[in-house]
Order: structure tokens, then C-alpha cells, then sequence
């Protein structure tokens, strides 16, 4: 089961945890979604379990939810770049939506 | 035993033999077009997409009577027009649209049963071409308020005997476990649960699980009488935004023949999030 793989590293919006063949990188801010689909990630070329988000309009959106970086083609630390790239990305977003008083 | 309005139902098989034509339309009705209707649709079904047809561009409110009569023009009916509407997620949209006809007085309506689920399940032939309407005139009536609860209604209802409250959500939402499934992440409230004293009665505790059709009479009434759901009762249902409830009341009122039921389209995301509102979980 996914949810019992040893977590590698954590940050404020990801788990890379530590499959048998993959290092899988999972968006938190995705949790609970129902994965409809299996399919390649055309973003990062790597497998990836998608849902789907619906929006304001209702138009549903495919999203990942996890992504399986193959241990024979990946690092941590390449998986890592991934990893703080989505942090950045969902910070940045907090920050517009969120704005610390203190700035 | 048969329903109460037998006439508001057709089947798939039906409408493959009676396409529409100048006095009947048919009407598809999506919460997601573009991974329904744009996809493929029934031949000659022109669309009514919930978000932007049915609802106020600006104010959380349905269409005005003008913008009924402005979209039923556009969609080629008239007063007189037979109207069939089916859609995406189990027809929820396509309830809530007929809720919004009959609001507005439209008669002759009726529903596909099963909508794109069934027709999809038997393998039915879509298309992708759009049919060309001739705009009408269209007269709608003042609107049916008895139709449809407000804020008001709803707390003028706690705790009244004569009175009873459906929530048609899941047992998730209901005890407060979740607001919104993830999938909805606009439709949250600020505070989780129910309104109180309110049944959880699940909308799809009404239809058949294999083709999404409505469940036969006797099932149906199985389904609310014992929990206190009676004919002679005001009866209110609701759920997150007023569109799985808009089922079920179509359920109450023309399968089963109530004749007090209204729609509280604000629902939990009018209720869960308004200062000083009572919650049960």
C-alpha cells in the first residue's frame, strides 16, 4: 500500500516516499482525490496517477496526484527538483491568496 | 404499481425512436460540456450548460424569467414545445434544469432516464454535430415559489411536525466529515455537518446502482416513508448546491406524487456558511 512506504523527504506541500521499483512523488494538496487514470505525465514524461478537479465553470481538469520516478533512471535528488519546484509553486500561490501581515 | 407521473419519464429506447423535431426537443444538460456534450451528444440535442445558461452571470441565484425566456428562445422552444433533457452525472443538472423549467411553468417536460450513463452502457451512437435552432418567442410564468425553499423556509422549518428535511448528500458530508469531496474544491462551507433534524437520505439511494434509472415505486417509497418522508408532510430537500436534491425532489414529487415538496437550491454551501446558523452533526 502506498500509504505505508517509508517517506523519504517531506515538505510543506509534497512526500517523496520510497516504492519498490519507483520514488513516488505525491502532491499533498491532492489527498483524497480518486485516481480515474494511469497514464505518462506529459510535464515531467514520467507515470503518473491523475484525477480529475472540477473548476469555478464545472469543467473538470485532469490533475496528478502521484508521480513514479523509476529508481533506474532517477535520483533522490533529481526527484528533489521536482519536489521544490511544486513547494514554490504552492507557496507562491498561499502568498497571493494568504498575504503574511508582516510583509 | 406505477409512478405518480409516469408521463415525465422516457427511456434511451424512446428517444432512439423518436428523434426530436420542430415540437419536441431534446435537451442535453451538462455540469462538464466540455467532457460531455463537445464530446458527443444524441443527434439533434442542443445544450444547456448549468453553469452558464442556468445560473445569474453575477449573483448566486438561477436565471431571471427574462433569461428563461431569452434561453428557451435560443434553444428553439416554445410554451408548447415537448422537452426531453438528459445529462452528465447521473442526470443531476438535467433534475435541476427541470426543477427551473417548472419554476418557470414550462408543461410539457419530461426526463431520459438513466441520461448519458444508461445511453453510454448500451453502447448508443453520439455525435458531435450541433443543430441549427430557429429562435421563438417564449412566454414563461411567474416564477412557482412553491416550488422552491429559501433561507427563510428552511429555519422557519426546524423543529415544525408538519415539516421535514431530506439531505441528499453522502453520510460523509452529512455527519461533517468532509464539506466537499476533493474533486469540488469550490463547493466547501465553513462549518461541516446538517441542518438539524434533517434525514440523510442519499440521492442515489433512488436509483438503480448498474444504470443510474429511477428505482421502482414500491422501492421508492421503502426508500423515505419509514424515515418519516410522507406524503402529508412540507417536505425540504437540499445538498451542497441544489442539484442532487433537485433530484430527489423530482423523485417526491412526480414519481412518488407528493404534493409539498420544494428544492432549497442554497443548500449546505448557503447553510454551512452563514454566522450564526444551527449545525448538527
Amino acid at each position: 500500500m502506498l500509504l505505508d512506504l517509508p517517506i523519504l523527504k517531506k515538505g510543506s506541500f509534497y512526500f517523496i516516499k520510497d516504492g519498490d521499483t519507483d520514488l513516488i512523488l505525491e502532491d499533498k494538496t491532492k489527498r483524497g482525490l480518486v485516481v480515474k487514470e494511469t497514464s505518462i505525465d506529459e510535464k515531467l514524461t514520467v507515470k503518473a496517477d491523475k484525477g480529475m478537479i472540477h473548476d469555478m465553470d464545472g469543467i473538470g481538469h485532469w490533475v496528478p496526484i502521484r508521480w513514479y520516478f523509476s529508481k533506474d533512471y532517477y535520483t533522490l535528488s533529481q526527484v528533489m527538483v521536482h519536489a521544490e519546484a511544486m513547494d514554490q509553486k504552492y507557496t507562491k500561490l498561499r502568498e497571493l491568496t494568504c498575504p503574511d501581515d508582516d510583509n | 404499481m406505477s409512478y405518480a407521473h409516469p408521463e415525465v419519464l422516457v427511456d434511451t429506447e424512446w428517444i432512439s425512436n423518436n428523434p426530436p423535431n420542430e415540437n419536441r426537443k431534446l435537451v442535453e444538460v451538462d455540469y462538464d460540456p466540455v467532457n460531455g456534450y463537445e464530446k458527443g451528444h444524441i443527434n439533434g440535442a442542443s445544450l444547456i450548460w448549468w453553469k452558464r445558461d442556468i445560473n445569474d452571470p453575477i449573483r448566486r441565484d438561477i436565471i431571471s424569467k427574462k433569461q428563461f425566456e431569452a434561453l428557451m428562445s435560443k434553444n428553439g422552444i416554445t410554451s408548447d414545445t415537448e422537452v426531453i433533457l438528459y445529462g452528465d452525472f447521473n442526470n443531476w443538472f438535467a433534475a435541476f434544469v427541470f426543477w427551473v423549467f417548472k419554476y418557470y411553468g414550462h408543461e410539457n417536460l419530461k426526463i431520459m432516464d438513466g441520461g448519458r450513463k444508461k445511453w453510454e452502457l448500451e453502447n448508443k451512437d453520439y455525435t458531435t454535430d450541433e443543430p441549427q435552432m430557429t429562435s421563438t418567442t417564449y412566454n414563461a410564468q411567474p416564477p412557482d415559489e412553491g416550488l422552491r425553499a429559501y433561507l427563510y423556509d428552511v429555519s422557519r422549518a426546524l423543529g415544525r411536525e408538519d415539516s421535514v428535511m431530506v439531505d441528499v448528500r453522502s453520510p460523509a458530508e452529512f455527519t461533517g466529515e468532509i464539506t466537499a469531496p476533493p474533486e469540488y474544491p469550490m463547493e466547501h462551507a465553513q462549518r461541516g455537518g446538517h441542518i438539524p433534524g434533517a434525514n440523510n437520505i442519499p440521492w442515489a439511494t433512488a436509483v438503480n446502482d448498474a444504470d443510474g434509472t429511477f428505482k421502482a415505486v414500491e422501492e421508492l417509497k421503502q426508500n423515505y416513508e419509514p424515515k418519516g418522508v410522507t406524503p402529508d408532510k412540507d417536505v425540504i430537500c437540499y445538498c451542497r448546491i441544489g442539484e442532487r436534491s433537485s433530484h430527489s425532489w423530482f423523485v417526491l414529487k412526480y414519481l412518488l406524487g407528493y404534493s409539498k415538496v420544494r428544492n432549497y437550491d442554497g443548500s449546505w454551501t448557503e447553510w454551512g456558511n452563514m454566522i450564526g446558523n444551527p449545525v448538527e452533526k
